[in-house]
């Protein structure tokens, strides 16, 4: 292409450049998206030649909505490890064709098969050597818990449950009631209508639960015809799932979105060649982000899977602005050069406010504390920069490079288009103009009624999320979901920790009561006629009279003072120092808190007032435990479930438990220093909120029921961890969209330098924001992660529309002398410009709908609102608005 | 067969009784039973047991440990050593279970007796014999550990042998009563303790490992007085030593009887 001289006006010289050198634009840009797309791809599948490159990294862990290193994130994995918690795949069986439910011969049988091929899934890990998969040891299951009763005559007997699968029905029944009888397997391993079992199967690492699920469904298989029904759950599962289905999301919402939006743009412009380069950049730059986001070795989590289907509409938003505009001057013009020069001019301005606007409002997403939210608004804003220079250069650069014969039958086609044989958007758009003018009062009086509704919408809104209603309501995840908590206690676990406080210790005199039990010794060393049993003794007392200092450090002294005393003394002594040394070992485990009769009777009421909780479908605990095998060993009478009353009868309880099959299960619940003990709540629901209402239960009773032995009691698991990074996000997304409101608010008044214009153009960004929000508020919509972020989108979306329209009524009015001779040509071409942006753009994401993520549901049906809000509120209250006060806002003008 | 060879097992037979002709499966585990469990006519020892868990974790127990036979012989022919026992474990640590017993009396021709004593609920508690295969007192040690399983329950080959052990190699008959699907045991030549044995699930992966880790000299009988069980399912292990180990005190019979439960006959557990 030769250089133009005769240019009329003066542009930008990267747009000259640009326009001067299409085919170098066009191959740099496409040079660079490859080389990105080739260094992102290519480690993923020769990663050993590139171990430097990052690979793709799929991260469905709600978990790391929190950084690593949070409080409630350390904590919960230090407790995880304390109380060998793993993560569970959960197996609910169901049988409704017999009345016994699945308690009959064949269904057992079944499910005694199933267990024995879990227990075979694990195997030695490549890379450590260690064992992965299922770990046998902690599998629940009929075949692998043990049943604990009486066995008549004064024994006690500790049996497998169901060693091997019954024969008869009887059998089969007895199976069912002996589960029942025992409080840690009622509600958990067998429903609470006896019908139905759950077999849970822990697993090394969450990551292989989806492979773990496809073995046990192979297997199912195999059972052939079938009464019974399986469903596989349980946290991992769900994530696992979730993450394929992300995936597939991404290869096909966001194509999908795209193909819409090109019908509509081939629509709206009938030229093929004119809609090919929006599609182009919004591919480029979607394409580009993401590869950055992998080069960068950022995970693909929920959030960052949205990061395409968020910068095509911003994408594509400048372009059409751009070419709308070309295809209306380009008709009077009839040059292209010339037209492109002038509308790249008109548009320059607006388009780099509206790009900075929106990067502010996703760069603000970074001071959220929650690191996936921060990875989304980064990426965005990223995006955002990129759709802005390619814009910029690559649309311009493309339109030059149209041949002229192409863009000459494109005139002839539309020159018969006169202003009074408008389409019939055009002649709306006109009666919209005219109306806004002659009765602006009406308008803005209906948008601040519109407010007030919107306000009393907001103040309905419903802090709540949910992992597990990221999936439709009739996907498998879902349903199981659904089953498994009609049936059982719960499937949503959470634990409360209790432990002693050691920051927060208290100042008691011990040696009163110390000495007290030292006496009590030292009568029975005297009972027992041991050798010099008082004078031995005697010394004791004295030592611990004298002592001076700490508990801790007496125990040490009176370690030392015996170990002296076994030495020097005399062989007949022995005995009377080995009761010594009795005492001094009981006192040390006066610090097994958890063996003290008081604190499990704590524990026990403690957890009595969270049953009884509204979505608590039970709990266990180290006293259910205690107080299970107490009745066993008491000829299995009601009255004798209960804690006993010493610390030793509790620990005998606790060592006679111990002689079972699994004496592991113990360190579930209790560490084995007796010092930390964790209360499991099984919840029927995964809702934030429910949980919240929880732990706030718990904290009341707890304040109002002081806890004995300096405890204090913390949540851990994922429920509670949800529950964390939610209070996070609704402050965090508060403060971010705080932040960037002011940011884009002194934007818009430098850009338009007038307080009034800055204020005005915040209008349609304030008012489809409380929209949307009371929107969401009336209809009873869960405020979750999809929702908050979409606030941020609305800064990014809403203020362009405002941008664009403020500056060319200004310039209009400047050029055509008044408000209302502008008001006219306004609602031609710019107003044109700006619906077709949000019908393109808004109708292109309506096929989200049918996702069967919710959030992509979600983020769907709002970029949709927000466009199509954001651009009636910018066309119909701006110009009202102003109407209404021409004088404010044109007070320069009359100056002039 | 060559003189050579002749010559050689003349002088092995002289070096060593057990040399004198290669011992059959069924000598070779009736003499690691007799090493085992049955050596003098009673035998005593105080315990140590430290249970450690996957994350270093330790917990104790001490208890004393007194064994008596009923076959007043320790003669290995025609199985004259092997019969009914009796053993009181008295425990003495931690100070919340001190005084708690755990007496069995075993039987070869039927169900062992096995009794709990728990002083702190004053309860004598009678504990069925269905299954033997349960932990022994939360440790990686099993009941049947400590009583000694039944040499009828399985069946044993041997499957190998090098300069210092015989492997055998034992299946239960009946399958469906254990967890196991073997066990195998490295048995030393000379002593005919069994130095190494472990355990497969019935997957066929090893689980289980027990080791002794130290053996002495105790009136003329070779002694383990340091054993380890080490469960490769959980990562924990359990460790046992032993210590003023006596055979052949002369305790009476009457102390293995429901009235020593309750009052421990002292003088013998010091």
């Amino acid at each position: 292409m030769s250089k133009h001289t005769n240019d009329t006006e003066t542009v930008n010289p990267i747009i000259l450049f640009s326009i001067n050198h299409p085919k170098f634009i066009t191959r740099l840009m496409t040079v660079i998206t490859l080389t990105l797309i080739t260094i992102a791809a290519l480690p993923n599948f020769f990663p050993e030649q590139l171990p430097f490159l990052n690979t793709l990294q799929v991260d469905t862990d709600p978990e790391n909505m929190l950084s690593a290193d949070e409080d409630a994130r350390v904590y919960n994995a230090k407790m995880k490890k304390e109380f060998s918690l793993s993560d569970i795949v959960v197996v609910g069986i169901t049988n409704d064709f017999n009345n016994n439910g699945v308690f009959n011969p064949k269904t057992l049988n079944n499910i005694h098969q199933l267990t024995q091929f879990a227990l075979g899934l694990h195997w030695a890990d490549e890379k450590t050597g260690k064992q992965a998969g299922v770990i046998g040891i902690d599998l629940l299951s009929p075949s692998t818990v043990d049943n604990i009763e009486q066995g008549g005559l004064g024994s006690v007997n500790f049996s497998w449950l169901m060693p091997s699968a019954p024969k008869t029905q009887e059998e089969a029944l007895k199976v069912r009631e002996r589960a029942k009888k025992i409080p840690f397997l009622d509600g958990t391993l067998i429903s609470d209508d006896g019908q139905a079992l759950a077999i849970y199967i822990p697993i090394t690492d969450k990551h292989l639960s989806y492979e773990i699920r496809e073995k046990l469904l192979a297997r199912i298989a195999e059972f052939g015809e079938i009464e019974e029904d399986y469903y596989i759950t349980g946290l991992p599962v769900a994530e696992d799932t979730f993450g394929v289905e992300m995936f597939k999301q991404m290869a096909i919402s966001a194509p999908i979105a795209m193909l819409v939006i090109f019908l509509m743009l081939w629509w709206f412009f009938k030229r093929l060649i004119f809609v090919t380069s929006p599609m182009i950049l919004a591919m480029v730059c979607a394409l580009s982000t993401m590869a950055i986001l992998i080069i960068t070795g950022n995970t693909i989590h929920i959030m960052s899977s949205m990061i395409p289907i968020f910068i095509m509409p911003i994408a594509i938003l400048d372009a059409v602005h751009i070419l709308s505009d070309f295809f209306d001057k380009y008709n009077k013009i009839q040059d292209k050069r010339k037209t492109i020069i002038h509308v790249m001019n008109e548009l320059f301005t607006p388009m780099l406010i509206t790009t900075l606007t929106t990067i502010a409002g996703f760069a603000s997403l970074a001071l959220t504390p929650i690191p996936p939210v921060q990875t989304f608004g980064i990426f965005i804003a990223i995006g955002v920069f990129l759709a802005w220079l390619w814009s910029i250069t690559f649309i311009p650069a493309f339109i030059v490079s149209i041949p002229d014969e192409k863009l000459a039958g494109f005139i002839t086609a539309d020159t018969g288009t006169k202003s009074d044989h408008k389409t019939l958007m055009g002649r709306l758009l006109e009666k919209a103009g005219n109306f806004t003018y002659n009765h602006a009062l009406i308008v803005v009086l209906i948008s601040m009624s519109t407010i007030g509704i919107a306000a009393y919408g907001i103040s309905k809104i419903n802090v709540n999320d949910n992992p597990i209603k990221w999936f439709n309501a009739d996907h498998p995840i879902r349903v199981a979901d659904r089953v498994l908590n009609e049936h059982f206690g719960g499937t949503y676990m959470a634990y409360l920790a209790l432990e002693v406080d050691t920051e927060n210790a208290t100042n008691i005199d011990f040696k009163p009561a110390m000495l007290e039990r030292l006496a009590m010794a030292e009568n029975n060393a005297i009972e027992l006629q041991l050798t010099h049993a008082k004078n031995i003794f005697t010394q004791v007392q004295s030592k611990i009279q004298n002592h001076i200092g700490s508990e801790q450090l007496l125990a040490t002294n009176l370690l030392e003072f015996l170990d002296k005393g076994f030495e020097t003394s005399a062989d007949n002594e022995f005995d009377t120092w080995d009761q010594v040394q009795l005492f001094i070992d009981s006192e040390s485990q006066r610090k097994e808190i958890f063996k003290q009769p008081d604190a499990l009777l704590y524990l026990a009421d403690l957890q009595k007032f969270i049953n009884n909780l509204e979505v608590v479908g039970k709990s266990n605990s180290l006293s259910d435990v205690i107080k299970t095998v107490h009745r066993e060993l008491l000829l299995g009478k009601a009255e004798e479930f209960r804690i006993p009353d010493s610390s030793n009868a509790v620990a005998q309880t606790l060592i006679t438990y111990q002689n079972s099959h699994r004496p592991h299960d113990l360190w579930h619940f209790v560490t084995p220093d007796y010092r930390k003990t964790s209360l499991w709540v099984q919840l029927t629901s995964g809702d934030n909120q429910d949980m919240s209402v929880v732990e706030q239960e718990v904290a009341n009773y707890i304040s109002s029921h002081p806890m004995p032995h300096n405890l204090k009691a913390k949540w851990f698991g994922l429920t509670h961890i949800n529950v964390v990074w939610q209070e996070k996000m609704v402050t965090g997304m508060f403060e971010s969209f705080t932040g960037s409101f002011i940011v884009v608010l002194i934007m818009m008044i430098l850009l338009f330098r007038s307080f009034f214009w800055g204020l005005l153009s915040m209008i349609p960004l304030t008012l489809t924001v409380g929209l949307i929000y009371g929107f969401i508020g009336l209809i009873g919509k869960d405020y979750d992660m999809p929702v908050a972020v979409l606030s941020s989108l609305s800064i990014g979306l809403a203020v362009d529309y405002a941008i664009h329209f403020l500056s060319r009524a200004r310039e209009y009015t400047a050029h055509h002398g008044s408000w209302e001779k502008a008001i006219g040509p306004l609602f031609s071409e710019p107003a044109m410009a700006i619906s077709r942006n949000a019908i393109v753009v808004g109708v292109g994401f309506l096929p989200l709908l049918a996702a069967p993520l919710v959030p992509y549901q979600t983020v769907g049906f709002f970029i949709a609102s927000i466009l199509f809000l954001a651009g009636i509120t910018s066309l119909l209250l701006l110009p009202a608005i102003i109407s209404l006060m021409p004088n404010l806002f044109f007070r320069n003008l009359k100056n002039n | 067969m060559n003189l050579k060879h002749i010559i050689l097992a003349l002088s092995c037979s002289l070096s060593s009784y057990a040399a004198l002709a290669a011992p059959t499966v069924d000598e070779i585990i009736h003499k690691t039973n007799y090493t085992s469990y049955y050596k003098g006519q009673d035998g005593k020892a105080k315990v140590k047991m430290t249970i450690t868990d996957a994350q270093n974790r330790i917990r104790s127990r001490e208890f004393v440990i007194l064994r008596k036979d009923v076959p007043t012989t320790d003669d290995l022919t025609n199985h004259a050593y092997q019969g009914d026992q009796k053993m009181y474990v008295y425990f003495t640590r931690p100070a919340d279970v001190n005084k708690m017993v755990f007496m069995v009396l075993k039987h070869i021709q039927s169900d062992d007796d096995r009794w709990l004593y728990l002083p702190a609920l004053d309860l004598v508690k009678r504990i069925a014999a269905s299954d033997q295969r349960t932990s022994f007192v939360g440790s990686d040690f099993l009941y049947e550990d400590v009583s000694g399983r039944s040499l009828a329950a399985d069946k044993h080959v041997l499957i190998s042998e090098d300069a210092n052990y015989y492997v055998v190699e034992n299946t239960p008959i009946d399958a469906d009563s254990v967890e196991f699907s073997k066990y195998v045991m490295y048995i030393h030549k000379t002593t005919f303790l069994p130095i190494q044995t472990e355990y497969f699930d019935k997957q066929g992966a090893k689980y289980k490992v027990y080791t002794a880790l130290n053996v002495e000299n105790i009136q003329g009988h070779q002694t383990i007085t340091k054993s380890e069980a080490k469960n490769l399912q959980t990562g924990g292990s359990t460790i046992l030593e032993y210590t003023s180990v006596a055979y052949d005190t002369g305790f009476p019979d009457e102390i293995f009887s429901e009235r020593f439960l309750r009052k421990a006959p002292r003088k013998y557990l010091r």
